[in-house]
C-alpha cells in the first residue's frame, strides 16, 4: 500500500465523498509539509543563531507555517473524525435517536465553522492594520487560516451529513471512533 | 443577562455538547460564541483570542515532542528501551507489570504524551502480560497508571502548556516534575511488589545481558539526556531542545537503528502533522473559553470562595484547588482546563504566596491523577480500550493504585523544598532565586 493511500483515512466510509479523498490527501500532505518546514526554518534558527548571524525572519515564517499547519490539521481531523472527544454518547445509540444526535452534533460543528467563516474573515480585514515584525507583512496573512478553516470544515461537515441522512450513521466500519483519535499511534490504520 | 447566568450558560453548552460528542473544541467555541452573544464582548474578539492561545511561541515544543514520540513508536526503536527494562527489572516479584512502570518511566522521557505513552506501553507489553495470565483489568490498570509519569517528568506536553499559558518557567516545571514522577513510578513499582500479581517469575539477568541491553538501548536513551542536556545548560530553549532531538532520530538513530523505516518517514510527518493540531486547536478555543470565564469574573468568584474558606493559608489553598481540579480533571481533559483556569491558578497562587512552579507542578499531579479516574479518565479509557477490557472493570482494577497518587499528591503540597529542591540547584532563576550582588550563588525565596 502506498503511502497516499494509508494518508486517507478508510474509517466511515459511509459518510464520504470519493470526490473529496484528493482534498483529504492534500491536507494530510500539507500537515506533513508544513511540519518539517518549521522543523528545519527552528533549526535554521538554532544554527545561525550560533554561529553569530541569526536570521530574524526565520522566526516569523516558523510561526506562520506553525499557525498554518494548525488549522489545515483541525480542518482535515474533522473529515477523518479524529478530533479530541470528551464522549461519543451517539455510538451507543440507534435508530432514530442516533440520527437525531448525529446531526445535531454536525450542526453545533457547522454554526461554529460558519462562524470561523464569518467572523474570521472579518478578523481577517482588520488585520491589514496591523504588521508583523520584521518583515512589516500585513498580519492577515496568518489571520487568513481562520476562514479557510472554517471553509473546510464546514465542507466536511456538509459532506457528512449529506452522506449520513442518505446511508445512516451507524455502519459497523465506523467503531474506530474518539478514543483511537486521542491517541497519536492509534491514528495509524 | 447577569454574568453568573452566561457563565452558568457557556459552562453548561461545552459540557453538554462535549458529552453529546461534538469534538472538544468545537463544543468549547460554541459554548463561548453563544455566550459571547450575550455580553458586550464581539465575536471578533472571540476568534482573535482563540488565535492568540495557538500563537504563544513556547507551544512550538508541542510539535517536535510528540514528533519524537512519533518517530520513536513507529519506527520500533522502542522495542530496544523494553528489552532494556525487562533485563533490569523483569525478575523482580510482578515481572512484567514492573516492567511496564520502568519501561514508562524511560519512554516518558522522551516523548512528554500521555496518550502517546498509553499507545505505545498497550502495544509492547499489553499481549505478553496476556499471555503471561494477567488480568486484563489490571493491565489496562497498570499501563494507564504507568502512562501518567509523562504528564510530570520532563518533557511534558502538560507542562509546556502550563508554562507558556501561566507565564511560568517551563524549565523549571521539568525539574520540579522530576520527584513526584518519580515517585509515581517507584511508588507503583512497589504497589504492584506488595499488592499486584506475582507474574512469571524470571532469573534475574546477568550482567552481560543487562550490559548488552543497555548498549542496544544507549543510542534512544540519548534522548532525554538531549533534551534535558541543553535545556539545563542553557544551549536550547525547550523548544529548541525538542527540534534537537527531532534532527538527532532523524539524522542519527533511524539509520543507525532501523535503516529500513527512512522510508516510511514521510508518512510520519503528514501523521504527526494531524496529531499535533488537535491538542493546538482546543488550546486556542480553550483560550477563547478562558478568556470570557476571566472576563466575566468567574475566576475572581471562585478565587474570593477559596481564600475566604482557606485564608492566605497556602497549604490549604493548594488543597482546595486539589479538590476543584480533581473533580474538573473528571470531566475535562488537562489542557484545557489549565487555560480555562489560569486566571484563577494565578490569583490563588499571588493570594497565597505561594511559588508559581510549585503550584504549577501540584496541579499537573492532580490532572494526571484525573487521567485514571472516572468518569472522564482519558488515558485510563484508552487503556481499556487497547487490552480490550471494560472501562468498568479496568477502573476497579484501578482504585487501589489511586493510593499512590494520593500519597503523592499530598507529598508535592506538604514538601515544597524536596520538590523545588532540583530546579533551586540546577535552574535557580526558574523558582524565582536571584542572583547573590554580594558572593557566589543565589539568593532564593522561603
Amino acid at each position: 500500500m502506498t503511502i497516499a493511500v494509508k494518508l486517507v483515512a478508510p474509517r466511515q466510509r459511509h459518510l464520504k465523498w470519493r470526490a473529496l479523498d484528493g482534498l483529504e490527501l492534500a491536507l494530510m500532505v500539507l500537515c506533513g509539509v508544513l511540519l518539517f518546514s518549521f522543523c528545519t526554518t527552528v533549526t535554521f534558527d538554532i544554527i545561525t543563531r550560533t554561529i553569530g548571524t541569526p536570521w530574524l525572519w526565520l522566526q516569523e515564517v516558523t510561526s506562520t507555517l506553525f499557525i498554518y499547519a494548525i488549522f489545515f490539521g483541525a480542518a482535515v481531523a474533522t473529515r477523518r473524525n479524529d478530533h479530541l472527544y470528551l464522549t461519543a454518547i451517539a455510538e451507543a445509540l440507534d435508530g432514530k435517536a442516533r440520527l437525531v444526535v448525529e446531526i445535531v452534533i454536525r450542526l453545533v460543528v457547522l454554526g461554529v465553522a460558519i462562524s470561523f467563516i464569518y467572523f474570521g474573515y472579518l478578523n481577517f480585514l482588520r488585520g491589514f492594520s496591523s504588521f508583523r515584525m520584521p518583515s512589516m507583512t500585513p498580519i492577515a496573512t496568518l489571520y487568513a487560516a481562520i476562514p479557510i478553516c472554517g471553509v473546510l470544515v464546514a465542507l466536511f461537515t456538509i459532506e457528512q451529513i449529506v452522506n449520513g441522512l442518505k446511508n445512516g450513521f451507524d455502519h459497523k466500519e465506523s467503531e474506530a471512533g474518539p478514543i483511537n483519535a486521542a491517541d497519536p499511534a492509534g491514528l495509524r490504520e | 443577562m447577569n454574568s453568573g447566568l452566561v457563565l452558568g450558560l457557556m459552562s453548561f453548552l461545552f459540557l453538554f455538547f462535549g458529552y453529546l460528542g461534538v469534538p472538544v473544541p468545537f463544543a468549547l467555541m460554541a459554548g463561548v460564541l453563544v455566550g459571547a452573544s450575550f455580553t458586550q464582548v464581539s465575536h471578533i474578539a472571540i476568534i482573535q483570542k482563540m488565535f492568540d492561545g495557538m500563537d504563544v511561541e513556547a507551544l512550538l515544543a508541542i510539535p517536535f515532542f510528540l514528533l519524537v514520540g512519533e518517530l520513536m513508536s513507529s519506527a520500533n526503536v522502542v522495542i530496544r528501551v523494553v528489552n532494556l527494562s525487562l533485563a533490569l527489572v523483569g525478575h523482580v516479584r510482578g515481572g512484567l507489570s514492573q516492567v511496564v512502570t520502568v519501561f514508562s518511566m524511560f519512554f516518558s522521557e522522551m516523548s512528554g504524551s500521555t496518550t502517546a505513552d498509553v499507545a505505545v506501553i498497550s502495544r509492547a507489553l499489553g499481549r505478553p502480560m496476556k499471555n503471561e495470565g494477567y488480568s486484563p483489568a489490571f493491565i489496562a490498570a497498570i499501563i494507564a497508571s504507568a502512562s501518567t509519569i509523562a504528564a510530570l517528568v520532563p518533557p511534558s506536553i502538560t507542562a509546556v502548556v502550563y508554562g507558556a499559558i501561566g507565564n511560568v518557567s517551563i524549565a523549571g516545571l521539568f525539574m520540579a516534575g522530576v520527584v513526584p514522577g518519580l515517585m509515581i513510578g517507584f511508588g507503583l513499582m512497589i504497589f504492584c511488589y506488595f499488592f499486584g500479581p506475582t507474574g512469571i517469575q524470571r532469573p534475574r539477568a546477568p550482567f552481560r545481558e543487562v550490559a548488552g541491553a543497555l548498549k542496544d538501548a544507549s543510542l534512544p536513551l540519548m534522548i532525554p539526556v538531549i533534551l534535558l542536556g541543553g535545556i539545563l545548560t542553557g544551549w536550547f530553549t525547550p523548544t529548541e531542545a525538542g527540534v534537537v532531538a527531532v534532527v538527532y532520530i532523524l539524522f542519527v538513530v533511524i539509520p543507525a537503528l532501523n535503516r529500513g523505516h527512512i522510508r516510511l518517514l514521510a508518512y510520519d510527518f503528514c501523521l504527526a502533522g494531524l496529531i499535533f493540531s488537535l491538542p493546538l486547536i482546543t488550546i486556542g478555543a480553550a483560550n477563547a473559553f478562558g478568556w470570557l470565564f476571566a472576563y466575566l469574573r468567574g475566576a475572581i468568584v471562585i478565587a474570593d470562595w477559596i481564600t475566604g474558606l482557606a485564608g492566605n493559608d497556602p497549604h490549604l489553598i493548594m488543597l482546595l484547588m486539589v479538590a476543584l481540579f480533581t473533580v474538573i480533571g473528571d470531566f475535562i481533559e488537562p489542557v484545557p482546563t489549565i487555560i480555562i483556569f489560569m486566571p484563577l491558578v494565578n490569583a490563588l497562587t499571588e493570594a497565597g504566596n505561594i511559588n508559581p512552579v510549585h503550584m504549577g507542578v501540584v496541579l499537573i499531579a492532580t490532572l494526571a491523577f484525573g487521567l485514571i479516574t472516572p468518569p472522564y479518565g482519558l488515558v485510563l479509557l484508552m487503556a481499556s480500550k487497547f487490552v480490550g477490557v471494560r472501562f468498568s472493570q479496568a477502573l476497579r482494577a484501578a482504585c487501589p493504585i489511586y493510593a499512590v497518587f494520593l500519597i503523592t499528591i499530598a507529598f508535592t503540597i506538604y514538601f515544597p523544598s524536596v520538590v523545588l529542591w532540583l530546579p533551586k540547584h540546577v535552574l535557580p532563576a526558574s523558582v524565582g532565586c536571584f542572583p547573590n550582588p554580594s558572593g557566589p550563588g543565589y539568593i532564593c525565596p522561603p
